[in-house]
This record gives C-alpha cells, structure tokens and sequence, in this order.
C-alpha cells in the first residue's frame, strides 16, 4: 500500500504587509512561511488510514514543487511520520494547472493506491491542483472529503463529502484514486522538533521540473484595493448606535 | 550484689541455641528483603549516580540527625519523630552493646564490662529514650487519629471515593505504630517483671521499670512468679522484635533504610536544571513510558514515601480542585513498580503490573500530568528528597512525544516554534512596546552595551505587561544605565517550554538564542521574566555559556543602594509580595526585591505563605497555555492567593515581580470579587512611583488612563 500526499508550503502575512518594487507580489520580507493547513490534515489522514489498516511495507510519500526553502514544510510531514520525501525542482508558487503538470510524473512513477491533497492552499485559495492532478494521471477524483473508509482489498473507498448547508454526500470510488481533504477530518498530530531535526538528516530526493507548458494565468499587479467611500461612523453608548445600526439595515433591506 | 543483669537469665541451653537460630532466620529475611530491593532499583534504566559520595552521606546525616526537612510547616509532628526517632535509635544501639557484651567481649576478650556505673548508666540511658519512644508514638497516633490534618488523609483529587483502594495504607500506618509500640510496652513489662522477681536496690536506675515493678510487687507479683512472667514475656518481646526486623523490608518500617538513601542520593539540582535527551533518542527513549524507564534513583525514591503528605498540602493544584496530587502520583507509580519489579517478581509469582505495559493512562492520567505547575513546592518540601518535579516532566515528555496533549497547548508549542514566541505574533513585532517611549532603545545587535536585557514574551507582547516594560525602560533610562536588546533576534527563552515536556523545541530555542546573544557584546543580562531569568542562569550553561543574569528585583536594589535611583520620599504603603516560584524556590532570590520594597519606604507585611513556602500563581509549567483542568467549584489558585493578601487587612497593593503573576492576578483580584479591596502593581511600578510622584498615571491599571503601545 502506498499513499502519496501533495503537499505545499504557503506563505503567511503579518498584519504588515508591502509590495515587491514589481508590485507582482507581496515582498517577501513580508512573509513568514508554513505547511499548508489543509495539507498537514492531509497528511495526518494518509498516517491514520496507514496506522488503522495495521500493514507493513506501507509507505507514505511526500511530493512537493519548490526550491529548496520548500524542504522545511516537508521535513515537518516527515517529522510527523511520513517515510519518503519528493520535491519536484519548479516554481511552488505556480498556478494550479502548472503545479499539477509539474506533480503528475511524480505521481505517476510512484503509481500509489491513493493521492492525497490538500482542498485548497491557504495563500492562493484556488482549490485546482488536486482536480487537474487527477485529470492529468487519469485518475478518479473526489473532493472535499471529511471521511474515508477504505477496502484496499476490494480496491474500493466510501469516502463522505461535505456539502454546503451540513449535508454529506457518501460516496464510493474505485482505487487509484485522488481524494482532496478537508479540515477537520482529523486532529493533525504535533510534530515534535526532536522529530522535525530528526527528519533533517534525511534525504529527500529532488527530481527535475518536466515540461510546465503555458502557465494558466499571470498576475498583473498586486495592490491594496482603494478605501471605499461612504463609511459612516455612529456616536453615542450602545442603545444608540444598537438602534441606528437596525434603523440602517432596515433602510437598506428595502 | 554487682549492679549487671544476664541477658539469658533462666533460660536453658537449648532455649538459647534456638534464639541464636531465631536471630540467624530474622537476618537473612532482613538482608534478603533488601537485596531484592537493589535488584528492583537497578532494573531502572541508566546508572545510579552518587558522585561525591562523602559529601552526600554527610548531608544525609545531617538531614537525618537535625529532622530539618521532617519538623518543618509541622512542629509537633517533626517532635513525634524526633522522639521515636531517637528512642529507637537508643534502644538499638542498647541491643547492639548488649550482643557485643554477650557474644564478644564476654566469650572472646573475657571483659565484663556490663556492670555498675556503665549498668547503671545503661539503664538509665535506655529507659529515658524507651519513654521518649512512648511519646513520640503517642504524639503520632494524636496526629492519625485525632488531628487528622489534611496531608494525612487519603483522598486523593484525581479519583472518585472508592476508585482506588488505600486501606492498605491506613492499616500499614497503624501496624507500625502499633508494633513500635508493642515493643516498647513489652519492653518495659520484661524490665518491670525482672525488677519485681529479686528487687535489686540498684534498679533504681531504671526509674520506669523500677516505679512498675514496684507495682507488680505491690500486687503481689514476685519470686516465682515474677519469673515466669518474665519468661514468656521475655519471648514474646524477642520474637516479636526479631520478627520486626525481619518485617523491615516489606513494610513501612522501610523508610528507615530508603528515605535515608533517598536523601543521600536526590540531586540537588533536581527540577531547576531538567536532564536533556539522550543524542538521536528514539520516540520510546524519550520520556517514561512504563516503570522501567525511570531511573534506578526515581524508583528508590518511590519507595522511600513515608506518605507524610507535605507535598499533598503544599501542591497548588491538589488545593485548587485540580486533579493531581504529587503524593499520589509517587504512590501510583511505587504500585507500579513494586507490583512489576517487586517481590512477587522474586518469588516467581506472575507481577500485578507488566513491567513493560505503559504506566501512562493507568495509573497516571494525563491530566494529573496536565495539572502539574511544575512550580517545585513538592520538591522544596518533601523531607525526603523525591523529586516529583522531573518526574512529571519526563511523564509529560512522552505524552508530548505522542502528541497527546490538549490542542492549545500545542497551537502554541507550533507558535512557538514558527514565531519564536507564545503568543503567534510576527518576529519584528517583539520591540513594538519600546515605540511607546520618547528615546530610541539601543539594539544590542549592532552596538556593545553595558547590559542586555532580555524581555521575555509576557513582558514584549502582553498589554499590561508592557506598561511595565516601558516603565522599567525609562527608569533604566533615567539612571543613565547603559542597555540595548535583541529586538527580534530574542526568542522565547524555553523555561516553560521544557516544564511542559517538549525538550526538542527548548533545544531549538536555546540554540537560537545562544546564537543570537553571543554575537552581542555586554557584560551583564538583565531580565524582568523570572522565567527566562531561571533558565538563562541556569539551564543554558550546557552549551557552554557563562553569563552573568540577573533579575530587576536585584538590579533595581543594586541601582538604589548606589545611589543611582533616588526615592523622592518614603511611598508609606502597606503592601504585600509575591514570591514568584521561578525567582524564589528555583533561585532562592527572596531578599532582594523585599529590600527593595524597603528602600522605596514600603511597608510589607507577609503573607502566611512566602517565600519558600510561597503559592503559585496556577500559570507555571505551561499551564498559561493550557485549558482549565480544574473542579468548577474551586478557587483557581490565584484568586485563593488574592484572598489570602485580602485576609491581612489595610493592604493597598498586592506586589509582583512577574510578567505571568501580573496577567494572572490582574485577573484573579477581577473574579475573586476583590476589585476595589487591593490594587496590582510591579515592583518596578513602586520604585518608579517613589521617584516621581507626578507619574501614577502612567502605570497600574485603575485610572484608565494608561497609554498603549
């Protein structure tokens, strides 16, 4: 059984926050990096599902796209318990559709029983890679899953959805297959920094970008939209301005 | 007639060839007993260390002889002791003298020398402390049975009644007074019996026997019949203290052996500098997962519990509902360990416990672990040295290790670890409370400077607490003191961080401190954070540094007495202090900021509890981090410390030197219902108030008007 896990290092905003002299992209002084919160749920699945199917020889592998500051986020999955590591040598930032082209090789090679991402990444919010990884190595794909209940025998996962409104869509999907995961689905275990320094000796293997094709998008310009006029400031203790806010709502329902 | 008695007076040959064998039997149960005993403690893992050995058997000798540990915060019991104590110890030197007359010097060196004056003396001697004995007893039964303090009573906050059994204990504690007393009592029959049977003048010096043989007398008890009395008893008191002896190993007499072995061999450094990890440890060396874990010295401590319950009644967390009790958690584990490694295990009966089962869940529950403040009144108080402080932060490291452990506390152990700091906040945010001042703080990292001060988290990032911040920045200023800091370069300095059990994230801390700090150039480190006082002074030494920090209580005291810092007029309060556990049980720093308080024209008055007895704020050991593990129905343990304060009468303020009491107890005189009774303020607050009276405003919390950085 092997479970291969994307995973993504995204970068975190202070409350400060300037532009590149490009103004392309935040300037980087600017920002602190970290695992994906959707990721390190994922990875916290792939160790559960492995640790409750009890089987040995099973391995959980790590991919990511980055240079090398992308290590630190997978040295922490491998810190929580992950066995191997991949980082594919590209642009981490890319676009989903780029960032997939640059993930299926890798996928591929690896042929696991399961992928798992992440749903979305918390800095770009495109929730996409996942998707167009499953289209790209031909698999079936389920999304936003809060629970898995996998057969590896019968090749056959019912995994739970969660829809809008609290409603739960219960699937079943034929494995191979990619699922993306969302928070919530577990309790991510803490990775100690004995472990963390302990996972800094090992190796991770770093594999050449393939063929990344046109990138989906660009970005034009990064900027702080414009204050917006018309903000009304409301004076006077709590009764008053509780009532002038409902007077307002009222105004503007009609 | 010679003033002497025959030990074996009327009996025969036979009868005295078996007493030799009686006496052979008792000895080799008694030395067997503790040979499985030493085989027990080395089936602890790593060596037992006792370095220095000169040095320790003479502190345990004058721990031992003096009762300092035993007599303290309980005088009366500390007497009981003193008696029995010395009572046994007489009448066993006594028995030794006698076995030396009649197996030695009589039968080999053909010297008598048990006759007259030394007979006399003897006797003397041995009734008196045969008395003291007595009344020792009587004091401890008083103790058990009619004062019934609260460290003495078996329930425990962590079970419900009737979860676990402790009747054991109760009929332990009584069959050792009971047989000590049995003892004693057949003691002085046999004197009184033997006084009655000839009355021999010269047995006045032996007054209580004398006085009760004289009675017997009375009552026509004599010649014949006095003898025979004295046969039987004669027997019934040396069978039952041969088989006393023998009883040793097994019961609670015990203590005799391994409390004193326990305060020989404890480390004095014990909780206040905490063990690293073993290089590259593997996730199950890290921590104790099961019995064999502990050390060979933790597992003699474990049996050397005389369950006196001091540490009961000092632990913030057994008073305060929380469910911990470090005198529970010690007799849990001797459980553990007797019923794995103990006499069962000798004997080839299959052990209670599986020796490599996990002894976390059952019997030691995370939460009792959780409970724990790690703020050493255990430690400090326990008269025999068991160090439950490094016990619990090894329990807590292999939950941590597993990762079972409440969810905020390790959001903030990941806070930590990305920000470098408890509170999440970005790195260049740590200086933002010196933008609040009219003059520019030096950064250390770029000029040298006379002192570094080091912040600490609660002091940079926590509102109140950089009112005090600021305060101490212009008071050093004003002093014309030379300073500078690390601005974002300081990271949390990891005291917590290791009390809490994640010994890989104080490494990481710790390194990058070390880095930043050594690059600095200053003589001295100056912080307000008795925590990150403590571990800099003295748990950052391993990677071999040698600096010299020092608390603000002790530099502002230094700044007053060399004139530096002028107090414009006596400040004429009445208030009282805090000690902070990190300050004062781990660093024995109790005077300075009381001269302090002194020199600025104070008047302080104690708090029942201070100094090394002082009461933890509940914020100690990563508990600041943590959930409420406590009863609803009991006072957290700040809001009892506010009472306490309350209770003296007339107190304007209640005095803190600690970034963590000023968030704690800001917060305790609010729910304790104490608010507008007694105020809060920093020892720094005072010293700034008694040298510009016009400055009130920008400091405390009562008017308001405080700025905000």
């Amino acid at each position: 059984m092997k479970i291969v896990v994307c995973v993504k290092q995204v970068a975190v905003l202070g409350d400060e926050v300037e532009f590149a002299d490009d103004a392309l992209d935040v300037d980087p002084d600017y920002l602190d990096f970290a695992l994906n919160e959707w990721d390190s749920y994922a990875t916290e699945e792939a160790l559960r599902t492995r640790e409750s199917l009890g089987a040995e020889g099973d391995e959980i592998v790590v991919v990511s796209v980055g240079d090398r500051q992308v290590e630190d986020a997978m040295r922490r999955c491998l810190a929580m318990g992950a066995d191997r590591a991949i980082r594919v040598d590209g642009p981490g930032s890319a676009d989903p559709i780029t960032l997939a082209r640059l993930l299926a090789p890798v996928v591929q090679r690896e042929s696991p029983d399961l992928v798992f991402c992440g749903v979305q990444s918390s800095d770009a919010v495109q929730a996409a890679t996942g998707t167009v990884l499953a289209e790209l190595t031909g698999l079936p794909r389920v999304a936003v899953v809060t629970r898995i209940e996998w057969d590896p025998s019968a090749a056959r996962a019912i995994v739970h959805r969660e829809l809008e409104g609290g409603l739960v869509d219960v699937t079943e999907v034929d494995t191979p297959a990619l699922l993306t995961i969302q928070t919530g689905i577990n309790q991510p275990r803490y990775a100690t920094l004995r472990a963390i320094k302990q996972a800094e000796q090992k190796e991770i293997e770093v594999v050449s970008p393939a063929e990344q094709g046109e990138p989906a998008f660009r970005v034009r310009r990064m900027f702080t939209p414009p204050k917006e006029e018309g903000a009304q400031m409301l004076d006077g203790g709590p009764a008053d301005i509780a009532r002038r806010i409902k007077e307002i709502v009222e105004e503007r329902l009609k | 007639m010679t003033p002497t008695r025959s030990t074996f007076a009327g009996l025969s040959t036979w009868e005295i060839a078996f007493w030799y064998g009686l006496i052979a039997v008792s000895t080799a149960i008694f030395v067997w007993g503790v040979a499985r005993l030493v085989l027990k403690y080395r089936r602890g893992r790593g060596p037992f260390e006792f370095d220095r050995p000169v040095a320790r058997l003479r502190r345990m000798a004058a721990v031992v002889l003096s009762h300092s540990g035993i007599k303290r915060r309980d005088p009366l019991a500390g007497a009981g002791h003193f008696l029995i104590f010395y009572g046994f110890v007489v009448l066993f030197i006594g028995t030794v003298i006698l076995a030396f007359q009649d197996d030695v010097a009589k039968p080999i060196l053909h010297w008598d020398f048990f006759r007259n004056g030394f007979y006399e003396g003897y006797s003397l001697f041995l009734d008196l402390f045969g008395a003291a004995l007595v009344v020792g007893l009587a004091i401890m039964a008083y103790k058990r049975g009619i004062e019934k303090p609260f460290r003495l009573r078996y329930w425990r906050p962590d079970r419900t009644e009737g979860e676990r059994e402790r009747r054991r204990y109760v009929i332990g504690d009584w069959t050792f007074l009971g047989v000590l007393f049995f003892l004693a009592l057949t003691g002085f029959l046999l004197e009184s019996f033997r006084i009655a049977e000839t009355n021999p003048s010269f047995e006045v010096w032996s007054p209580l026997g004398w006085s009760v043989g004289h009675a017997f007398r009375g009552l026509g008890l004599t010649g014949r019949a006095a003898a025979d009395a004295h046969f039987v008893q004669w027997w019934v008191h040396g069978v039952v203290a041969l088989g006393f002896v023998a009883s040793i190993p097994f019961t609670k007499a015990l203590h005799m052996l391994t409390s004193s072995a326990s305060v020989a061999s404890r480390d004095e450094r014990a909780g206040r500098e905490l063990s690293p990890l073993p290089p590259d440890a593997k996730p199950d060396e890290v921590g104790y997962g099961t019995i064999l874990d502990l050390s060979p010295r933790y597992l003699l401590q474990l049996d050397a519990c005389t369950k006196c319950g001091k540490c009961h009644a000092a632990c913030p967390a057994t008073t305060s509902g929380y469910p911990l009790s470090p005198r529970d958690v010690i007799l849990d584990l001797r459980e553990v360990a007797e019923g794995a490694l103990g006499l069962r295990h000798e004997l080839g009966v299959p052990p209670l416990h599986d020796p490599s089962a996990s002894i976390l869940g059952d019997p030691i529950r995370p939460e009792t672990l959780w409970s724990c403040m790690q703020c050493m009144a255990c430690v400090e108080i326990c008269p025999v040295g068991i160090e439950h402080v490094p016990i619990i932060n090894q329990l807590r490291r292999r939950l941590v290790e597993r990762g079972e452990m409440d969810p905020t506390l390790q959001q903030t152990l990941e806070s930590i670890y990305e920000s470098g700091n408890s509170f999440g906040e970005a790195r260049r945010k740590r200086a933002r409370w010196a933008k609040g001042l009219d003059f520019e703080v030096k950064d250390i990292r770029k000029e040298p400077a006379e002192i570094l001060w080091f912040v600490g988290d609660y002091a940079s990032f926590d509102p109140r607490n950089q009112l005090v911040t600021q305060t101490l920045a212009r008071l050093l200023h004003g002093a014309g003191v030379d300073f500078g800091i690390l601005y974002d370069a300081e990271r949390n300095a990891g005291c917590d961080v290791r009390r809490v059990g994640e010994e890989g994230l104080f490494n990481h801390l710790r390194e990058e401190n070390v880095a930043a700090i050594s690059s600095c150039t200053f003589d001295r480190i100056l912080t307000w954070d008795p925590h990150s006082f403590h571990t800099l002074r003295n748990e950052y030494s391993a990677l071999g540094v040698d600096w010299n920090v020092i608390h603000h209580s002790q530099f502002l005291l230094e700044l007053l007495e060399d004139g530096r810092l002028t107090p414009e007029r006596p400040l004429g309060y009445r208030v009282t202090y805090h000690d902070p556990c990190t300050l004062g049980r781990y660093n024995g720093v109790y005077d300075e900021p009381r001269r302090v308080l002194a020199a600025i024209g104070a008047e302080l008055v104690e708090m029942p509890r201070s100094r090394s007895n002082s009461f933890c704020c509940g914020a100690g050991g990563g508990r600041i981090w943590m959930t409420e593990l406590k009863r609803d129905d009991a006072p957290r343990p700040s809001e009892q410390r506010i009472d306490e304060a309350v209770a003296l009468d007339d107190i304007d303020y209640f005095v803190v030197c600690c970034p963590k009491d000023v968030t704690m107890y800001e917060d305790a005189i609010k729910t304790s219902g104490h608010q507008g009774e007694i105020e809060l303020r920093e020892l720094t607050e005072l010293v700034w108030e008694s040298l510009d009276l016009s400055a009130q405003v920008t400091v405390g919390g009562r008017d308001g008007k405080e700025e905000q950085p």
